[in-house]
């Protein structure tokens, strides 16, 4: 089976590929090989644990729909060894358990030479199916159970080496490493179908076409397969579980028992804890504790991916509803009080507005203050100060005739109706009190109104008030109470006395309306004044962004600006560059004006702000304009320059010594200790030379880096003279140098080989004049 | 996952242009002779075999082992480092 792999054609490759879950990619003379090997470890290794064959199909099918996050999680502690067993488990896919006994069966009966390996075949299907058989009857299963199962059928059969090699194998859990004549015998037992397709002359033994006639080519039965399969783990999720299990029960008991017990126990209710997270999503803690011992566990993260893909919907709806009801149960008692609570205050709320002034109870109580007439008192005048006892009564139904009318008049004038007014003129009374009571004496009319405004006068408590008008004739709502009974009797011969309720209570829709009003005024108000802050903020906004974008433009200008000017500076020779000529390139014209105030503020800024220009008025093609000089202080010119001298050396200074002892120099402090320059030795010989090469003869000149010396030899000690006086004190490229005389023995000392008689340095010329301003 | 290597990071940060497949993040002189030997000398190359192998982690690791015998932490970075790339920039 091996070889025919690295024989088949590429189409061959990746139609097996796909057949054993493979996502399907080209396969080009790189991935050729990866593929065919990893074929073959699939083809390897896929008959050893036969069982759980298509749970592992589906759990490598439902991996794929997964997060990566769950995949990390499955890799992060022994991924290796899942990976390889999972991956290499597809690799039986091809058949279905069920057909894999029913064909091979027959071979080990009839005892072939292949009997050793049939047998194993047939060992272990019998070694399934009690348990299987058993695992169905209960789902829950002790490891201890299938163990025994295991441990009969080891002694029925002859070949119980191969199961504990299978056991150690898998312990081992390093798939790979079996001996490939005996896998792909494997193989071919367990793949009859596809040797036969695939490799005819191999079929000596193992194909047994006879057995399974409907296999016969290799597409169409590739094609039944898939078809098989398909259908199989479409439908089989719950048949799946058994052999799962079993799977797991006689495969984990090799390196963890306790564990496997453990989760054997526990798998239903994982699977049910598990349905119900993959349902609601969501994360409570528990349930990482299976998922990690499931990890640790390696084998038995397969029920439980079975079990996901066997979700059932209507649980999750129920387990939702059954939540409801309890959360009502257990908070019924803070409900219902709440739910009084309201009650009460919507009772004691239409109380109130229900509630009614009413008048005959007020006016007929005991404790009201009647002056009653009596005659024998002098002062006592009926209708002013007194009421004759009769009439108190007629006095009494008057207000009651009057009293609707000045609810409504005062409910009118509090809600605000045009015209209205509070207030009940004696007229107006007497005209109520004529159309009530038909054809009434007007005069006795009268009477019982005086009377009746002398009650009112007593008893305040009644909510009724005796008033003065201020103005009589025009329809103004201005009055002031009156108190005693005498100014009632001054006002009444003027006329301007009238009747009010001292109190009136605004009617419930009039206050709505009231409420409503001031409250929709006061929104307005409110959002008058916040759309003010708005418009306010956002103009404020606006002023910010739009400083902060004229800022930038400025300074983007201010970059170009500057940019051009060393650009052009450099490239046309000129230190320096007219003003509006920058203005020109940069801006186009049509934006010329649009941009001049942005223009102008670049402008201030560079002349405030920028030192490397300077503004400066010159004289271009005979007309004087302001033009930008670049100043640039790190200009290449300059880098290797003789920058000037410190101190007098000439003859006769103090600096000078009259005679040259040596023709050796050394200078110092010429470079720097940190002057990576790999040509430093040739700059500082060709400054040194052009500095005064042309004047004296200078035979050698040599550096040394950790000292920082520079060594110079010289023809002639007056030589060496002139190049004292023209190096000591000078400035070169910002540093002070100094020269001493070396001795001539010293100096051969250190360079041996330099030379003692011309030809003498000179400069070469193409850095002349750069070291004089 | 919690940090990456500097050559990580600035693998990640740019488009790989002509860089040398030494630039990848876990793969050093070693394991890049041997690359380029095996005539994967740009990163860009490596990435097309990642490509091709349709960023599948585990062929793409077999494969670095396979062709340069990276270990796992090699390839591992080298196929986190390709697959930020291409999250980046694909």
């Amino acid at each position: 089976m091996a070889d025919q792999v690295d024989s088949m054609s590429d189409a061959e490759l990746r139609t097996k590929l796909a057949e054993h879950g493979f996502p399907v990619m080209p396969i080009t003379a790189s991935t050729r090989n990866l593929l065919v090997k990893k074929l073959k470890l699939v083809l390897d290794n896929k008959s050893k644990p036969r069982n759980s064959v298509d749970s592992k199909v589906e759990s490598r099918r439902t991996l794929a729909q997964y997060s990566s996050g769950e995949d990390s999680d499955l890799d992060t502690t022994n991924n290796a060894r899942e990976r390889r067993g999972r991956r290499a488990t597809t690799g039986a896919a091809m058949l279905p358990p069920v057909t894999n006994k029913t064909k091979r069966q027959p071979p080990a009966k009839k005892g072939s030479p292949a009997k050793r390996d049939s047998d194993k075949g047939s060992e272990s299907e019998e070694e399934k199916s009690p348990v299987r058989t058993h695992e169905e009857v209960e789902t829950v299963t002790t490891r201890r159970v299938t163990r025994t199962y295991a441990a009969n059928d080891q002694d029925d059969y002859e070949t119980g080496s191969d199961s504990d090699v299978d056991s150690g194998k898998t312990k081992k859990t390093s798939t790979p490493f079996r001996s490939s004549s005996r896998s792909s015998d494997y193989i071919s037992s367990t793949l009859p179908t596809n040797d036969a397709a695939t490799s005819p002359p191999k079929s000596s033994i193992f194909s047994r076409p006879s057995i399974s006639p409907g296999f016969s080519s290799s597409l169409s039965s590739s094609d039944h397969l898939n078809s098989i399969r398909t259908r199989l783990g479409l439908t089989s999720t719950l048949g799946d579980r058994p052999s799962s299990s079993t799977y797991t029960s006689s495969f984990t008991p090799a390196y963890q028992p306790s564990t496997s017990t453990v989760d054997e126990v526990e798998s239903p209710y994982l699977s049910n804890f598990t349905r119900r997270l993959s349902a609601l999503k969501a994360d409570p803690p528990k349930p990482t504790s299976f998922i990690d011992r499931d990890v640790n566990n390696g084998s038995t993260v397969l029920p439980r991916r079975s079990y996901i893909t066997g979700v059932s919907r209507p649980d999750v709806v129920d387990y939702k509803t059954a939540n409801d009801r309890k959360f009502l149960k257990n908070n019924l008692v803070s409900l219902a009080l709440v739910v009084l609570v309201a009650l009460f205050f919507f009772c004691l709320f239409f109380m109130y507005i229900v509630k009614k002034n009413d008048i005959t109870s007020v006016v007929d109580d005991q404790n009201s203050v009647i002056p009653i007439c009596q005659l024998n008192i002098p002062g006592n005048r009926p209708g002013i100060n007194c009421v004759p006892k009769e009439q108190v009564s007629y006095a009494k139904d008057l207000l009651k005739v009057i009293h609707p009318e000045l609810t409504s008049r005062a409910a009118a004038f509090k809600c605000g109706k045009p015209g209205a007014l509070p207030y009940l003129t004696e007229r107006e009374i007497i005209d109520i009190a004529n159309s009530k009571a038909g054809s009434v004496d007007i005069s006795q009319c009268r009477t019982d109104l005086n009377n009746l405004q002398v009650l009112i006068v007593n008893n305040p408590r009644w909510g009724l008030s005796v008033v003065q008008l201020k103005n009589l004739y025009t329809k103004d709502a201005d009055y002031e109470p009156i108190t005693t009974t005498e100014v009632v009797v001054q006002q009444r011969n003027k006329g301007s006395v009238a009747l009010v309720l001292s109190d009136p209570s605004t009617p419930v829709t009039c206050l709505l309306v009231n409420t409503m009003y001031s409250a929709g005024s006061t929104l307005v108000v409110v959002g008058v004044m916040s759309l003010l802050l708005l418009g306010l903020q956002r103009s404020y906004k606006y002023y910010v962004t739009y400083q902060k974008r004229k800022s930038e433009e400025v300074y983007s200008m201010v970059e170009q600006i500057i940019q051009v000017i060393s650009q052009e500076t450099e490239d046309s020779g000129e230190p320096y560059i007219s003003v509006d000529h920058v203005r020109d390139t940069l801006i186009s014209p049509q934006n010329r004006e649009k941009m001049s105030s942005v223009w102008d503020a670049a402008v201030k800024f560079i002349q405030r702000n920028e030192s490397r220009v300077r503004m400066e008025v010159q004289s271009v093609d005979g007309e004087d304009c302001r033009v930008w000089r670049w100043i640039s202080h790190n200009s290449p010119k300059r880098t290797a320059a003789w920058q000037g001298q410190a101190f007098e050396t000439q003859e006769g200074s103090v600096n000078n010594l009259t005679v040259s002892p040596t023709p050796c120099l050394k200078i110092r402090n010429m470079f720097d200790k940190n002057d990576a320059n790999p040509n430093l030795r040739s700059v500082i010989q060709e400054a040194i030379v052009e500095k005064c090469g042309e004047v004296c003869n200078i035979l050698h000149v040599d550096i040394e880096r950790t000292s920082c010396c520079v060594y110079v030899k010289c023809a002639s000690p007056s030589d060496a003279g002139v190049v004292y006086r023209s190096l000591h004190g000078w400035w070169y490229e910002g540093r002070l140098i100094t020269v001493k005389y070396l001795h001539l023995e010293r100096y051969m000392q250190r360079f041996p080989n330099s030379p003692s008689i011309g030809p003498y340095l000179k400069p070469s010329g193409q850095r002349r004049s750069n070291w004089e301003e | 996952m919690s940090s990456t290597s500097q050559k990580h990071r600035n693998f990640v940060a740019e488009p790989m242009g002509e860089k040398p497949v030494t630039d990848l993040a876990g793969v050093g002189e070693v394991l890049g002779k041997r690359l380029e030997t095996a005539g994967f000398d740009k990163a860009y190359v490596v990435l097309g075999q990642f490509l091709v192998l349709k960023k599948d982690k585990e062929l793409f690791q077999e494969w670095m082992k396979e062709t340069c015998s990276a270990n796992s932490k090699q390839s591992a970075d080298c196929y986190q480092c390709l697959k930020d790339w291409c999250d980046e920039f694909l």
